[in-house]
């Protein structure tokens, strides 16, 4: 495979959060030893319950945040700790497509102002070079030529996401984090705006890390898929294979909240319902993070932080996926865990 | 009509779903449209800039000069030749006033001016670079509000004399700290929007998001504040004259004209009645403007 365009290695994001009692800086761990690459042309989907630091994730990727821990390489280059200034170059193909189409916009610029501004920053194009790549942006994502005078309130939300998204492709980008970009959306609208986003792959070879809510629609458009909970990484892989036999007990009990359409698949199912309450990030206990709410939780799981365990060219970040626990589980030794009945038929070879 | 053929389904080509039916404006032209459906921001809109044109040119046209003395025609009641009748000098008092207006929206407009541009600078700098420097420049900015601000305005009269430099300096010494405030707060809240953060990622320096988003998109918290504060400027340099402290004879501002026709006020009514009037009027019209211009940047007023 081409090496990847996007590398992150064990990328850490604290934000601080006030003092404790004892004098000691609180640290909220938004994310915590993430890593995954990204190829060109591929698609990363990204899922989490909210607040799990998904957002924060992209962000940092971008260099809105500076990472706390980690390193971020963009095209085989590092730039974890680049300065703003030097940092143009990768601005240029980096690009991010944000949640709220009516905040991501500039309420006082015209749609015109907003598509050239990314090519007047760069100092690329002249002027009437620019006014004709702007009619071209216009066009690609499905507006009319005539909205280039508009202001964004005039626009409905499917179409500021539009304008977004020609902003974002003004300077020709290689890699876009697209974060929720149809989370504010109605139905119909979204499927619009993935068609587009997929187009554009197809004609431009983009890649993307696609963050969502909507499992169903993660599927769809990603080749990869990264499954978070509280800023760990809990499960990443190919996302066939992740969604046909998820391995984190977190990813099986997302996925069966997962509606099918298919009335008898759905009535077959079995939802698993997450009891128990979620860790705060801040100052998180050293465990697995997920054992207050695990079903298939053991003495090691309050005692220690997983691992992250390489199953079958996936990573999960699990007590039940290390090798010594394979092995004894292979053997039919199991001391502590008590099989639920469909568990047999997936532990990894 | 056949209720058949109404509802047929159309054509493709005639489907019409990006069209926007409304007028493009741009912002400013909004809430202009808006300011000038406000009747009651409109009046205070036409009064001052009576007031101004008056001021500028209507002193101009006058025959008599603020100092002219005629002890002939001492302490007049407003009639054909002088409209607001004459004080105890024999001065005409209509001249007078328009001078004080005159004094009264310079160093209104003035001090507003400059604590404006200060303050916008400083609360800029504070809010977006943020951490200790916004930590440190508050602080001096707090300081600055403790200490009552007539305290060094006299100090400043006494060791600088008392003209209109003196107390532009007074008013300005600490009235940007307002304006620091609110502009940080505004730059503290917006530079976390969305918006600011999708110029970051395209490449823009700080100092472009400043100016061309954060600046643009708080211009309307700061005009109103910037409104009110030119009242707050009258009246302060009205009080200074009127306490004796301010603007000194023969020159004329609208608190030194109160203060000389303070002691006739039993005998002469109209003397201290005009400058105090005229006061009021500015104070008022600056109001309505200031209040229509918050109503007109209100978006939710947007129809
Ligand atoms: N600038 C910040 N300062 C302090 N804490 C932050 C900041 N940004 C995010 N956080 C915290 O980091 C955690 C992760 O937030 P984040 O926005 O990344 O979640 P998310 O997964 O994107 O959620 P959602 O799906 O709701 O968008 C949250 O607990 C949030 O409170
Ligand atoms: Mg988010």
């Amino acid at each position: 495979m081409a090496a990847p365009i996007l590398e992150v290695a064990h990328l850490c994001k604290y934000f601080d959060a006030g003092r404790a009692v004892s004098g000691e800086t609180k640290k909220l761990k938004a994310v915590e030893d993430v890593s995954f690459a990204i190829s060109p042309g591929e698609t990363m989907g990204l899922v989490g319950e909210s607040g799990c630091g998904k957002s924060t994730l992209g962000r940092t990727i971008v260099r809105i945040h500076d990472p706390t821990a980690g390193r971020i390489l963009y095209k085989g280059e590092d730039i974890t700790r680049r300065k703003n200034k030097h940092l143009l170059p990768v601005r240029r193909s980096m690009q991010m497509i944000f949640q709220d189409p009516y905040a991501s916009l500039d309420p006082r610029c015209t749609v015109g102002d907003i598509l050239a501004e990314p090519m007047a920053i760069h100092r690329l194009y002249t002027k009437r070079e620019r006014a004709s790549r702007v009619q071209a942006l216009l066009e690609t994502v499905g507006l009319k030529p005539d909205h280039i005078r508009r202001y964004p309130h005039e626009f409905s939300g499917g179409q500021r996401q539009r304008i977004s998204i020609a902003r974002t492709l003004a300077l020709d980008p290689e890699f876009i984090v697209c974060d929720e970009p149809i989370s504010a959306l109605d139905v119909s609208i979204q499927a619009q705006i993935i068609n587009l986003l997929e187009r554009i792959q197809d004609e431009r070879g983009l890649s993307y890390l696609f963050i969502a809510h909507d499992l169903g629609m993660v599927r769809h458009i990603s080749h990869k898929i990264g499954v978070m909970y509280l800023g760990h990484m809990m499960e990443y892989g190919q996302t066939a294979d992740v969604y046909d036999n998820p391995y984190h007990p977190y990813t099986k009990a997302l996925l069966s909240a997962v509606p099918v359409p298919d009335p008898k698949t759905a009535r077959a199912k079995q939802r698993i319902v997450l009891k128990g309450e979620v860790f705060t990030p801040i100052d998180p206990p050293a465990c697995c993070l997920f054992a207050n709410r695990c079903p298939h939780v053991m003495a090691r799981c309050r005692r220690t932080e997983p691992p992250v365990c390489h199953v079958a060219g996936r990573r999960v970040a699990c007590h039940l996926y290390t090798p010594d626990f394979l092995a004894l589980r292979r053997n039919g030794e199991n001391p502590i865990f008590t099989d639920p009945p469909d568990w047999r038929a997936d532990i990894p070879v | 009509m056949d209720l058949k053929t109404l509802f047929l389904p159309l054509d493709v080509s005639q489907k019409n779903d990006e069209f926007i039916a409304m007028e493009s404006k741009s912002f400013a032209k909004d809430v202009w449209q808006r300011f000038c459906r406000n009747r009651r921001a409109l009046f205070g809109f036409v009064l001052l800039s009576c007031i101004v044109l008056l001021a500028v040119f209507g002193a101009m046209a006058s025959p008599y000069t603020y100092d002219g003395q005629d002890t002939a025609i001492r302490n007049l009641p407003p009639h054909a030749q002088h409209w607001f009748g004459t004080d105890k000098f024999g001065r005409d008092i209509f001249t007078r006033v328009l001078y004080g207006v005159r004094m009264s929206l310079l160093i209104g407009f003035v001090s507003t001016a400059v604590n404006f541009l200060v303050g916008l600078v400083y609360g800029g700098v504070a809010g977006y670079c943020g951490g200790y420097a916004d930590m440190l420049m508050m602080r001096v900015c707090d300081i600055l509000y403790a200490i009552p601000a007539m305290l060094y305005i006299i100090l400043i009269m006494l060791i600088f004399g008392s003209h209109v430099g003196s107390i532009l300096i007074g008013i300005c010494l600490s009235g940007w700290v307002g304006v620091a405030r609110i502009v940080r707060a505004q730059v503290l809240s917006l530079k976390e929007r969305e918006y600011a953060l999708a110029a970051y990622v395209l490449g823009s320096s700080r100092r472009r998001i400043f100016f061309k988003h954060l600046l643009a998109n708080s211009m309307g918290a700061l005009l109103v504040t910037v409104t009110l504060m030119i009242p707050q400027a009258i009246f302060m340099e009205a009080f200074l004259s009127f306490i004796g402290i301010g603007i000194s004879a023969p020159m004329a501002s609208l608190g030194t004209l109160a203060q000389d026709a303070k002691t006739y006020f039993q005998v002469y009514p109209t003397q201290i009645l005009f400058p105090i009037g005229m006061i009021c009027l500015i104070i008022f019209s600056l109001s309505f403007i200031s209040k229509g211009l918050e109503e007109a940047f209100d978006p939710r007023n947007r129809r």
